[in-house]
């Protein structure tokens, strides 16, 4: 702008002294055009930033590749991404008015800085692909956004900050570890009692078609507002408590309790079990969700997660996943195992975790 | 070498790989080059670099990624170097013909440096270089239809900013369409409403570069022209010995002679003539002294007494004229681009040829204070004019033979007056009042003084009768008096600051010598005012426009309001009433038209209902309701309708498509007694 500014002055100046009055009008269209630039600059608004997933690239080994179709449909939305995976994240702008620009925009994503821009926006909005590989276990957060504009000339700058958000959660890695533990507890969960007559209250879920009337638990329906059913444990239903290390001495470490605990998940419920996942000093995981596995996912996605105090939950089978000798983690197992329920343990690394149960020890790398 | 080529690579920028930024900058060029061409009637080297810049933007962009290659490097600059040559050689000795050596320089500056368009920074080189050839041609642009060349280069200018800006954010050349082609009306309309609202300032002028070479120049005044038909020059090298013979008169028709750009209208005053004899001027004074292409102010007499200011005119020869600078006097400064230039003993400049189509100069002049108080104030002569032209002082009071009634109604017009300022201009008025301008003169009788002929016969004359009539007369009552020649202002457009001067524009009129003030042009002809112009005219477009249209004034009804007094506040305060209640009117208007939107169905219903009234043969009466019409004309189908409607009305329930259809459909062509 200052460039602009120097010509309207060189030219006015240059016009004065030699009287040839097409400089003036040369000067007034440079002036005025800094004049429009300052008004587009102005209207050059009202644009929102749209960062969504649009899909995700599934890594070798990814457990995207081998579940089954029906637990995929029933996935997060576009598609469920795993450590180590890509995703294809689609950035732009949209417009509220008609057609703006130009216009770009410029942020953090998964610690990766994105930019790209656009000279127009159309009134349907304007999307740019990106992919981020290789992430990691975890939210992929959006930080640091900004959008900005300008006239067509760059005279004039708008910056607008936009909130940090969250684009997707990357879910941990897992595998089935049945065969291993067959072939190592093989004797040991023979017979194992399974908890829950049918008659015992497991907790509460929405209401859906079909469920009779006497389940419906009005008080919790007026607390939700919508009608919420008693859920039952059906008989001979087993129940696995995961109790996992709520402080991880390091963040590969957090990743392989993570990965151990999901594949615990998904073997317990691929065996028409139910699992909570509990942590000391964390919020466990909702009992209504304990045949989710996606949900299950996105609580280990999150671990160590968000700071509660929830009690450990009465189960009928514990399973420790530690990466350090917490006692709080060791008390529960302990309470669990007075309990009736069998317990066993993982120790991730080489801690020494005195435990009443059989202890299973593994180092960092994946698959085990 | 190869560390010295890389220590000298501009730095890249990502501008210079923008294919549009490129072609915005070479349309700047040929727009540039257009104007060349049109306003300054120069072809060949701007043809030949509008060709050499193309092929430079196409090369140095196939090679933007490579090194610059130094023996091409090396040739540029002997090509730079050449054109500088041409430049010195055109400017200072008019080699080339001296027609527009700055152009062409300038033309061949940005083709020879097209081929090594590598940074950013090259391609502002070259817009600020086409900026520079479209001033040159400004110069010389006559008409309005420069606005338009002016406004194209102006786009060109927004493109290469918008596509450097895009490409600087590495984003696509897209904008969008409607916006931009508002904003873009809307700064061109902006600018020009800008320029017509804005005064403009007037500075001091600069003084051009000069190159001082050897000087070879042998002079020739034996040019004749007809585009100077009042003035017939002869064979002196001064070009001082012209005669103005008033047995004769050339044809002047309305061919254009010169264009001159000007910050005020004036006479551009010619040769001067002391000499009166046999009905002929001729000057008498043959020194001279030669001067540079460039004469600055040190060289030239100071700013006269009350001096009040200077202006620059830039003049632009259009046919062959003769090696006489016309300017308006007194001049401040002067560049001609020719060898050298002269000056006689009348302050009046001579180039060394005739001065050919194409060819231009500048001058810079002052405007002193020649108001009837300041002269009127003038002390009687004195000896100083004695003094300053020693052996000549004797011609300026020389009347020659001028006849004793010719002296006699001097004598008695000038009357008591004790001033000289009266006296000339009591002369002046006279000749004003009772003569009338022709140029349907007959030849003048042989044996006949031209003046006694004028003054006593046919009382009829052009403006060498009235200057010649008015200078003798003065001269007989011994005030100095000579005569000038050159030309009117011609035909002034004050919104471009420029006039074009045709043949009919040659004139001719006196210089009556004050002693505080020198030579002042008094002008006897009818129709002007006898003294110069002592205010720059309203440098104000806005100003200029109004004068162009005729009868437009705002001075009578201004007398009007200003007859009214305290009550001149009532109109203004009617038309701001009437202002602020129509733009009220606009507002809710919008407003209603906004919120009485009619909801889906609502129109189509009540067109159904209307057509149903009529069909039934009796129309709702303005008090009845829906529901008392519809009692009192029994019919299922009115009743359907009427409930249709109160449902759209009170609950704002209106039928759907398919219902209104349904009820339309039952609705009969004619029939009153089907319903």
């Amino acid at each position: 702008m200052a460039g602009a500014v120097v010509l309207w002055i060189v030219l006015e100046w240059y016009g004065a002294t030699s009287e040839v009055s097409w400089l003036f009008l040369l000067a007034s269209w440079v002036f005025a055009l800094l004049a429009v630039c300052a008004l587009y600059a102005v209207w050059n608004r009202g644009l929102t930033l749209q960062l969504s997933m649009r899909n995700s690239r599934p890594a070798a080994g990814s457990p995207a590749e081998d579940l089954p179709e029906h637990v995929l449909r029933r996935g997060p939305y576009p598609a469920p991404i795993f450590e180590g995976d890509a995703l294809e994240l689609a950035v732009g702008l949209d417009t509220k008015g008609g057609a703006r620009g130009p216009a770009w925009i410029a942020g953090e994503v998964a610690g990766s800085k994105l930019s790209s821009g656009t000279g127009v926006v159309p009134r349907q909005g304007w999307r740019h692909l990106e992919v981020l590989p290789d992430l990691l276990r975890g939210p992929v957060g959006a930080t640091g956004w900004r959008i900005s504009t300008s006239d067509p000339i760059g005279f004039f700058y708008r910056r607008k900050r936009w909130p940090d958000g969250e684009v997707a959660v990357v879910l941990p890695r897992f595998a089935s570890l049945a065969g291993l533990r067959q072939s190592r507890q093989l004797e040991a969960s023979v017979a194992a009692p399974r908890a829950g007559s049918g008659n015992q209250v497991f907790g509460i879920r929405e209401y859906r078609a079909g469920d009779s009337l006497r389940r419906i638990h009005w008080r919790s329906s007026a607390r939700h507002g919508e009608l919420v059913v008693r859920e039952y444990e059906p008989p001979g239903l087993q129940t696995l408590g995961i109790f996992i290390d709520s402080s991880p001495p390091s963040r590969e470490v957090a990743d392989q309790v993570a990965r151990i605990a999901a594949s615990e998940t998904w073997d317990c419920i691929r065996d028409g079990g139910r699992v909570v996942l509990w942590a000391p000093g964390m919020k466990a995981s909702e009992p209504p969700q304990g045949r989710d596995i996606w949900a299950l996912l996105e609580w280990l996605a999150r671990y160590p997660g968000a700071a509660a105090d929830d009690p450990a939950p009465a189960v009928s089978e514990a399973v420790m996943v530690s990466g350090s000798a917490d006692q709080r983690l060791i008390d529960a197992v302990e309470t669990a195992r007075r309990r009736g329920a069998r317990v066993r343990a993982w120790v991730v690394g080489e801690t020494e975790v005195v435990v009443d149960a059989p202890v299973e020890r593994t180092g960092i790398e994946w698959p085990l | 070498m190869a560390a010295l080529t890389r220590r000298l690579r501009l730095p890249s920028s990502p501008i210079e790989n923008s294919v549009e930024a490129r072609a915005f900058v070479f349309s700047a060029f040929a727009v540039a080059v257009l104007a060349i061409v049109l306003y300054g009637q120069d072809y060949v080297l701007p043809v030949l670099g509008i060709a050499g810049a193309a092929a430079g933007h196409v090369i140095s962009y196939r090679e933007r990624d490579r090194k610059r290659g130094f023996w091409r490097q090396v040739f540029l600059a002997v090509l730079v170097f050449g054109a500088l040559f041409y430049l010195i050689a055109d400017s200072s000795l008019a080699l080339f013909g001296g027609v527009l050596p700055q152009a062409n320089f300038a033309v061949l500056l940005v083709a020879i440096t097209s081929f090594d368009l590598k940074t950013r920074r090259n391609c502002y080189s070259s817009l600020w270089i086409s900026l520079a050839i479209v001033y040159l041609a400004a110069v010389y642009a006559w008409d309005y239809e420069f606005g338009l060349l002016l406004a194209l280069w102006a786009l060109c200018l927004g493109g290469f900013w918008a596509s450097s800006h895009l490409r600087r954010m590495n984003l696509q050349m897209r904008f969008p369409a409607r916006a931009i082609a508002v904003a873009g009306v809307a700064a061109l309309i902006a600018g020009v409403a800008l320029f017509v609202a804005t005064p403009q300032p007037s500075g001091v002028p600069i003084s051009p570069l000069i190159v001082s070479l050897p000087n070879f120049t042998s002079f020739r005044g034996d040019i004749e022209s007809a585009a100077l038909p009042l003035v017939q020059l002869t064979g002196d090298p001064s070009g001082a010995n012209g005669s103005v013979d008033l047995h004769f008169r050339g044809r002047l028709g309305d061919t254009p002679v010169m264009y001159v750009r000007t910050g005020a209208p004036a006479y551009w005053r010619g040769l001067a003539f002391d000499r009166y004899a046999d009905g002929a001027w001729t000057a008498s004074i043959h020194g001279y002294r030669e001067m540079q292409p460039y004469v600055p102010p040190r060289f030239l007499p100071p700013a006269p007494k009350d001096n009040l200011g200077t202006f620059v005119q830039t003049f632009r020869v259009l046919r062959p004229m003769p090696a006489v600078i016309n300017a308006a006097y007194p001049i401040e400064s002067l560049y001609a681009p020719v060898a050298a230039l002269r000056e006689d003993a009348y302050g009046t400049f001579h180039t060394p040829d005739q001065l050919r189509p194409g060819q231009t100069y500048s001058v810079v002049s002052y405007v002193p204070n020649l108001t009837q108080a300041v002269l009127q104030a003038e002390p009687p002569l004195d000896p100083a004019f004695l003094d300053l032209y020693p052996g000549h002082a004797a011609l300026y009071t020389d009347a020659g033979r001028l006849s004793p009634r010719a002296r006699t109604v001097a004598v008695h017009v000038a009357g008591s007056n004790s001033s000289e300022y009266d006296r000339v201009m009591a002369l002046t008025g006279y000749l004003q009042h009772n003569f009338r301008y022709t140029l349907d003169l007959p030849r003048v009788p042989t044996g006949v003084d031209p003046v006694d002929w004028f003054l006593f016969d046919v009382k009829t004359g052009y403006c060498e009768q009235f200057a010649t009539a008015l200078a003798l007369m003065l001269r007989s009552l011994d005030i100095p008096a000579r005569l000038v020649t050159g030309y009117a202002t011609g035909d002034y457009d004050a919104v471009l600051n420029q006039a074009v001067v045709r043949e009919r524009d040659a004139h001719a009129w006196v210089e009556v010598w004050f002693p505080n003030h020198g030579w002042v042009p008094v002008d006897p002809t009818p129709g002007v005012s006898p003294l110069a112009a002592t205010t720059f005219p309203s440098h104000w477009a806005a100003g200029g426009l109004a004068r162009l249209l005729p009868h437009l004034t705002i001075g009578a009804p201004a007398a009007g309001l200003g007859s009214l007094g305290a009550l001149a506040v009532v109109p203004a305060a009617v038309a701001v009433g009437l202002a602020v209640v129509l733009a009220y009117a606009w507002v809710r208007r919008r407003r209603w038209h906004s919120g009485a939107k009619a909801q889906p169905g609502e129109s189509e219903l009540l067109r159904l209902y209307e057509r149903l009234q009529r069909r039934l043969g009796r129309r709702r009466a303005p008090p009845e309701t829906p529901l008392e019409y519809q009692k009192t004309m029994p019919s299922a189908l009115l009743e359907e309708v009427t409930r249709a409607v109160n449902e759209g009305a009170y609950a704002g329930r209106w039928p759907d498509p398919a219902r209104l259809r349904k009820l339309a459909l039952r609705v009969p062509a004619k029939s009153r007694r089907r319903l």
